[in-house]
């Protein structure tokens, strides 16, 4: 063992002498650590916290800490954070996990401490601002809450008065809360929900609800034998934290981790078997998989033959055959036929034997596969949907839904709270948002709005954009532009956002919202088998009230004047009918004070009065529980939740038919299972459907059944003469999240470039010879200029390049995210062509922050979304992400980060894909199957075309 | 207490949150880590594998950066942590030269030198270091090494686990579980100056100013990174992008992702300070061995202005010390505040005893008090020591595998004798045959140790790298320019006995080639990663 420091007789002398001054570290007068060590302080002591400040060790400088607990709000998955409130200066040091988080145990990915960074944005905006001169030209005024609020409350009175319902719309990003925006908006009587969803989920959504309802898995990768991912969830997605954990300890356990990817992605890389498939290919991979299920029995025939809706299939497709599972089973072997190893090679591009290999492993899962397929190929391919089907396949093959180590419907690992009150369903059904040509969509086919707006289909007077950066984020980015600048389509658009964005340099408002530490909200995400609560609480407001100070708002608090959506929505749904005569205050009525407006306290308080087993757990610790949340942050309100569609039900007066399924007024409502009436699954027979009987009424005769569709980038689309490849464009690091990272600096600093991946087979096809050389990527509609990093790590033939990078301000926008944005010349040629040209890539700035002034990268990455024309799947409404691309060297007096784009071809290439729809009305002239889910869902008699109000 | 850390790279999804919850519970400075992941890829598609290593302080139990620091700013603690003291620091960078891990950097708000300290903070009152805390797949074990129970003995106990660079003797507490030799040793993959998803084009850390002043021209800075980014590829010729992607072809480990390099700490100033020194050093000397052995009739007036020489070079061998530290107003906590073991501080007081014994001999110069010869050989002693101690203090440098050899301190004798043979030409005009015979003998002596430090079979890989950075690589054209004009061309003239050229162009050319040399054999080591 080596010496501690000992300070020489030399010194000694001269520090007793005053010579020099005494550095001695004075022993600390904290309590030592006695017994082992503990990763978090205890909660009973979360109030009052003293530790060593990091900084000024080995002097035991003492800090006094009140922890308060929140939520992370970079991605959705909203884990545990806890907030160390310094006493003195009654700002937040810094964040770490919530150990009593269900869902992220107080562990966190570098997105979750890095929340620290955005909270100290020095660019960060502070006050209300309001567009002066042109929409777009860049000049700002700071307002006050009040001045916007009434303006907004105003326009929407106005345009509610005037029965123009489908012109307010609000068009959410990240929603991050559970039903707080969706109840508001019912309360003013509009269908005016639009998400981002088509271009992030959709195609999984629909694949997984054609099979039972719930759009979305909930893996148990913990308990998992075999896990098997289209995605890359040991780094990104939903909900990367808490899976990744799962995951590992999965196979910690023994699982078998299996990853589909064309790029070895840090998931893949840590896979047992990685199948770099071609993108666009993984049904036909995963219907492989199904065939040799199958062909060697070993699929789960007693769940099938109870849970499966066989029935259905050979009832419609093969009516001369006896009903038999035995005939069922002959007869998908056939459906499958063509599927083999080899053909799946040939599609995928991956050997055979590879794909066999994971087969077994599926196979041997049993019960315990637990698969995940979120984005990545279901948002990428046309019939991208059909990949998620095909996934889920393998789980009802196995008989691993549901079950421990297998895969549960989302909804039964998710909370849905009780609110105090609930508006009725909107009577309107805003085409804008669920059009006509696609009546399955999963859900609003958000990306199209620009053209929607340009053919004339409506016009919006007041557009809310929460978190939400179309610009930026969706392809076409242009278009929007277009139509965002237009104050004849858009006469009011309202940013909220706490940084600034491409999409709010065209706001007339840009109202500042808290970043996570800096809000209210509720959460819930099925992260594994359990259902749990969390608390996103603004924590400097939860230290005042602990100070014993009374805040009436939450801006109040928080840096500058920036406010949470919460508290706004109130205030501007109660101007907006300040006389009255909309119905809409008596939606935001305190249901503990007659009368009176409701608090932000009230409305979780009357949550989590409300949430199970939440009352008793605060009650033994001598709390309301709304203080228990506020003190822990987070409630386990179910353990586990196995098995839930075999919850008995005791509904009377049902007959039970030769399949198991118990009818009542025609239709199915349970499902008997080893001699019990049970539940089931939401769909219309009640079981998993294999046949979808609603493909066949919605003119998708061909599409009942999972299967394979050849995608718009396969390689019979693409001409290699022309050096065209298929552009992966999708993919995601484990440090950002999407544009809302741009201002946390420990995060660019690990990421801030994009450059185009690329084998180096295809990178001497090209003519590149070394990493960093430049590349024309030339799309349907344009081109951008990036550099190439020549990589094994991708398949050959494919292209990819990361989302995330790329941020961009005009030279007269204000500054903001400037970690990660480029500088640029945006120039518009005429007849909707646009060039976009880089002045100055990520410089040093000045700012409160001297960090800020030695910025080490240059690169600030290219605009990559902004040259993609829109492709809305005809069936799922997605859209398909992966680019069917040219890539050459640029021209000598192209350079770097150049960008053009023809929007009247953007607009041809979407009239192209609209041509793909099959338009409902459907059967009984609904536009939307009734059984299928849908935000903001309307009143039943607005599903009937022409029936709205 | 013996804590010690343990990587399961079995678990590790090379997330990067220890990195930034590191950053944030130290408030560290962009640039610079304490704590970092990174990434190497090995193997062609579809074979291609990524490996994570999360890299920081091994907390070494002999560890070379408490061994090298002047002021025991670098020490243990009793639990087994290797912490620091800013307070002490005088941020003379040698700890980054002995460190082997690249573990250390300088701070460049505070202008110290800093590193992971295990949390000492928070350590002490019972909670876990801030990586551990936050990793997402509890692959980051820690715990006390000297408990069998403890979970991070048993895992070494009854998992392989590997360390970095055994060989150095250091015996690092950081162990991994999957170490693979692809991401733990750095001298297998090259590195480079862009990666999959990050660029550098500033200096970080003591460099960081660059990117301050904005100077995107002219930027030593990029300079310094440039050369070290390319030191591992050799510069032969330029298309070496096309060698790039031949090497991907063959599917050798390459590092796709690292932190930014910090740049070559020891700079022209180190150089120019071992140079003068060794002239100061070496006047004195051959002044004392020309008078005592006839090599060159030096006058009292002649002897006088040698020791003059020897006290300016020595006072301009101190500045450019004090200049070199990221805190000149601390130098004199290496005499006040010194670290024994520390050759620094050895050599300082050297100095400052040589400085004096210059000192009493001017006054004696002036004054003749007395004949003070003993004073002249104790004074001939401490040269000698000013002048070869360099090449312990960078024996003590571990991280730089080329300083660790054997001859070094012989061969800066020689040139301190080269320099003072040259001076001793310069003062006295003229050259004796003693002398000539003296010098050429020394040049032998010199050439023959540069060929033994460059082609010795014992050399490692990293030593070896450098050695051919300096034979044949960026360096070569001024070793080899120096070793002709400034070895070669003396020793021939000295055996022809020609008279092409002024002696005192001779000499002063001998100089400039110590001078080259010297810097060259600081640079070149310094440009290999560490990590």
């Amino acid at each position: 063992m080596s010496e501690p420091l000992k300070k020489s007789i030399i010194e000694k002398a001269c520090e007793s002498l005053g010579i020099l001054k005494t550095i001695e570290p004075a022993a600390g007068d904290l309590p030592l650590s006695k017994d082992g060590f503990s990763n978090y302080p205890p909660s009973d002591q979360w109030h009052d916290w003293t530790e060593y400040d990091a900084g000024s060790w080995p002097k035991r400088v003492k800090k006094n800490y009140s922890i308060v607990p929140t939520t992370c709000f970079n991605c959705e998955a909203a884990c545990g954070l806890l907030a160390y409130v310094d006493k003195e200066t009654e700002q937040v040091r810094k964040f770490e996990g919530n150990p009593h988080h269900p869902a992220s145990r107080g562990r966190n990915c570098a997105k979750g401490p890095a929340t620290i960074n955005q909270i100290n944005d020095a660019e960060r905006i502070h006050y209300p601002m309001k567009r002066k001169g042109e929409r777009g030209s860049g000049q700002w005024e700071r307002v006050s809450w009040d001045e916007a609020v009434s303006d907004i409350a105003g326009k929407m009175h106005s345009s509610l008065k005037a029965k123009r319902h489908n012109s307010v719309v609000y068009h959410v990003g990240r929603p991050g809360h559970e039903g707080y925006a969706e109840r508001v908006i019912q309360s003013w009587g509009v269908d005016g929900h639009n998400s981002h969803t088509n271009i992030c989920s959709a195609g999984a959504r629909t694949g997984y609800a054609l099979w039972h309802f719930y759009d979305r898995p909930s893996p148990d990768h913990a308990n998992a034998k075999t896990i098997l991912l289209i995605s890359s969830h040991l780094e990104t997605g939903h909900y990367f934290n808490p899976h990744a954990q799962r995951i590992i300890e999965g196979m910690m356990s023994g699982a078998k981790l299996i990853v589909m990817d064309p790029r070895l992605s840090n998931t893949a890389s840590m896979a047992d078997v990685w199948l770099p498939t071609y993108p666009g290919s993984e049904a036909a991979v995963l219907l492989a998989m199904a065939k040799i299920i199958l062909d060697e029995g070993l699929y789960d025939r007693r769940f099938m033959e109870t849970w499966v809706n066989w029935h259905d299939y050979l009832v419609a497709v093969h009516p001369s055959d006896e009903v038999s599972f035995d005939n069922f089973i002959k007869r998908i072997k056939v459906e499958y036929a063509e599927f083999t190893p080899q053909f799946a090679e040939t599609e995928s591009g991956v050997e055979a034997q590879k794909i066999v290999e994971a087969a077994k492993h599926v196979a041997e899962a049993g019960s315990q596969l637990s698969t995940h397929n979120w984005r990545a190929a279901g948002s990428g391919n046309l019939g991208g949907w059909q990949v998620a089907r095909c996934l889920h396949f393998l789980n009802v093959l196995t008989g691993s839904i549901g079950t421990e180590g297998g895969t549960s419907p989302s909804g039964w690992n998710k909370f849905k709270p009780t609110f105090f009150d609930v508006p009725p369903a909107q009577k309107f059904w805003n085409e804008l948002q669920y059009p006509i040509e696609y009546p399955l969509a999963h859900h609003e086919l958000s990306f199209l709005l620009p053209h929607f707006l340009k053919d004339g289909r409506g016009e919006l007077d007041v557009y809310f954009t929460r978190v939400f950066n179309p610009v930026w984020t969706y392809p076409d980015g242009f278009s929007w532009i277009e139509v965002l600048r237009d104050e004849s389509k858009i006469k009011c658009h309202v940013a909220l956002t706490p940084t600034w964005n491409e999409t709010a340099f065209w706001a007339d408002y840009v109202l500042p919202m808290g970043h996570a530490s800096e809000r209210h909200d509720l959460n819930s995400y099925e992260t594994h088998s359990s259902v749990w609560i969390a608390f996103r609480q603004p924590v400097l407001r939860e230290f005042a009230r602990r100070d014993g100070r009374e805040v009436e708002f939450t801006h109040e608090v928080n840096p500058g004047e920036v406010w949470e959506e919460d508290e706004f929505w109130i205030e501007l749904s109660w101007k907006m009918d300040s006389d009255e005569s909309l119905g809409i205050r008596e939606h935001f009525i305190s249901p503990y004070r007659a009368g009176e407006k409701i608090t932000i306290d009230e409305y979780y308080r009357f949550i989590f009065e409300h949430v199970p087993g939440l009352p008793e757990a605060a009650s033994a610790e001598g709390l309301s529980p709304l203080d228990y949340m506020r003190k822990v942050g987070a409630f386990e309100v179910e353990t586990s939740a196995y098995g839930k569609h075999l919850k008995e039900i005791l509904t009377e007066g049902t007959e039970l038919n030769q399949y198991s399924q118990y009818i009542k007024e025609g239709k199915v409502v349970a499902v008997r299972d080893n001699g019990r009436k049970v539940t089931g699954f939401p769909t219309p027979s009640r079981k998993q459907e294999f046949y979808s009987k609603t493909m066949d009424d919605w003119q998708w005769g061909d599409q009942t059944l999972p299967g394979y569709i050849k995608s718009h980038i396969h390689p019979d689309s693409l001409d290699r003469s022309k050096n065209e490849y298929v552009l992966v464009p999708t993919f995601r690091l484990p440090t950002l999240i999407h544009s809302r990272s741009g201002n946390a600096k420990w995060l660019a600093e690990i990421s801030h470039r994009n450059p185009v991946w690329i084998h180096p087979k295809t990178a001497s096809h090209i003519g590149l010879t070394q990493s960093g050389d430049h590349i024309k990527v030339e799309t349907d509609i344009g081109y951008f200029i990036d550099k190439v990093w020549i990589t094994e790590a991708i398949k050959p033939d494919v292209v990819a390049c990361s989302h995330h990078i790329g941020r961009w301000r005009r030279q007269h926008d204000p500054v903001g995210n400037s970690w990660m944005t480029s500088t640029v010349q945006i120039e518009e040629k005429g007849e909707g062509r646009w060039k976009m040209g880089l002045m100055d890539g990520v410089e040093p700035f000045d700012s409160g922050d001297s960090d800020s002034k030695r910025i080490w990268w240059r690169d600030g990455g290219v605009h990559q979304n902004i040259t993609f024309p829109v492709h809305p799947d005809p069936v799922s409404g997605m859209h398909c992400w992966h680019q069917k691309v040219r890539l050459s060297i640029p021209s000598k007096n192209e350079r770097y980060g150049d960008i053009e784009v023809d929007t009247k071809k953007a607009h041809s290439v979407y009239r192209e894909w609209l041509e793909m729809t099959r338009p409902g009305p459907g059967p009984d002239g609904l536009r939307r199957p009734l059984w299928m889910a849908r935000t903001l869902r309307p009143t039943d008699e607005a599903y009937y075309f022409g029936n709205e109000e | 207490m013996n804590l010690g850390f343990l990587i399961d790279n079995r678990k590790c999804i090379g997330c990067h949150a220890c990195t930034v919850a590191c950053k944030s519970e130290h408030e560290v400075p962009i640039g610079v880590n304490r704590t970092w992941v990174k990434y190497v890829e090995t193997g062609e598609f579809p074979a291609t594998e990524r490996l994570f290593s999360v890299l920081r302080c091994n907390h070494c139990e002999a560890a070379p950066c408490v061994d090298i620091c002047p002021t025991s700013a670098l020490h243990y603690r009793e639990n087994g942590i290797v912490d620091f003291n800013t307070e002490r620091c005088i941020a003379c960078k040698s700890c980054m030269q002995a460190c082997p891990y690249d573990a250390l950097y300088i701070d460049p708000d505070d202008h110290v030198a800093e590193k992971c300290n295990f949390c000492a903070h928070r350590i002490e009152i019972g909670l876990e270091p801030s990586c551990v805390v936050v990793c997402p797949e509890e692959a980051i074990v820690f715990g006390d090494l000297d408990s069998d129970e403890s979970e991070i003995s048993q895992l070494v106990k009854n998992q392989k686990t590997t360390v970095r660079k055994p060989e150095k003797g250091t015996k690092p507490k950081l162990y991994y579980i999957d170490g693979k030799r692809a991401s733990l040793d750095p001298s297998i993959t090259k590195p480079a100056d862009q990666y999959l998803w990050s660029e550098q084009a500033k200096g970080v850390g003591h460099f960081s100013h660059f990117a301050e002043e904005k100077s995107s021209e002219n930027d030593a800075g990029d300079l310094l990174i440039q050369l070290a980014m390319e030191a591992g590829s050799k510069t032969e010729k330029r298309d070496f992008g096309r060698k790039i992607a031949e090497t991907l072809r063959s599917g050798d480990p390459r590092t796709v992702y690292d932190s930014p390099s910090k740049g070559v700490l020891w700079g022209w100033e180190v150089s120019a300070y071992v140079w003068t020194k060794a002239i100061s050093a070496g006047l004195f000397l051959m002044t004392f061995l020309s008078r005592q052995l006839g090599w060159a009739e030096i006058s009292s007036a002649t002897n006088t202005v040698s020791l003059w020489s020897s006290m300016g070079f020595l006072l301009v061998t101190v500045a450019l010390l004090v200049k070199d530290l990221d805190q000149p107003k601390r130098f004199l906590y290496v005499i006040l505040r010194p670290h024994w073991r520390s050759w620094l501080v050895k050599g300082a007081y050297g100095l400052v005893t040589y400085g004096g014994v210059l000192t009493l001999l001017l006054i004696n110069a002036y004054l003749n008090l007395s004949d003070l010869w003993w004073v002249e050989w104790i004074g001939s002693a401490l040269a000698l020591f000013s002048a070869v101690y360099t090449a312990f203090l960078f024996a003590q440098a571990k991280g730089r595998d080329f300083w660790q050899s054997h001859l070094a301190p012989y061969q800066m004798a020689v040139h301190a004798m080269l320099a003072g043979g040259a001076g001793v030409i310069i003062l006295t005009g003229s050259i004796s045959t003693e002398l000539v015979f003296t010098l050429s003998g020394l040049l032998l002596l010199n050439l023959g140790m540069f060929a033994f430090e460059l082609t010795s079979s014992r050399l490692t890989d990293d030593a070896q790298k450098a050695a051919e950075m300096i034979l044949s690589g960026r360096y070569s054209v001024p070793f080899w320019t120096s070793v002709f004009l400034t070895r070669v061309v003396p020793l021939v003239i000295f055996f022809t006995g020609l008279t092409i050229l002024p002696d005192q162009i001779l000499a002063v050319a001998m100089l400039i080639g110590i001078l080259v040399t010297e810097h060259i054999w600081i640079r070149a080591p310094q440009l290999i990663p560490l990590s």
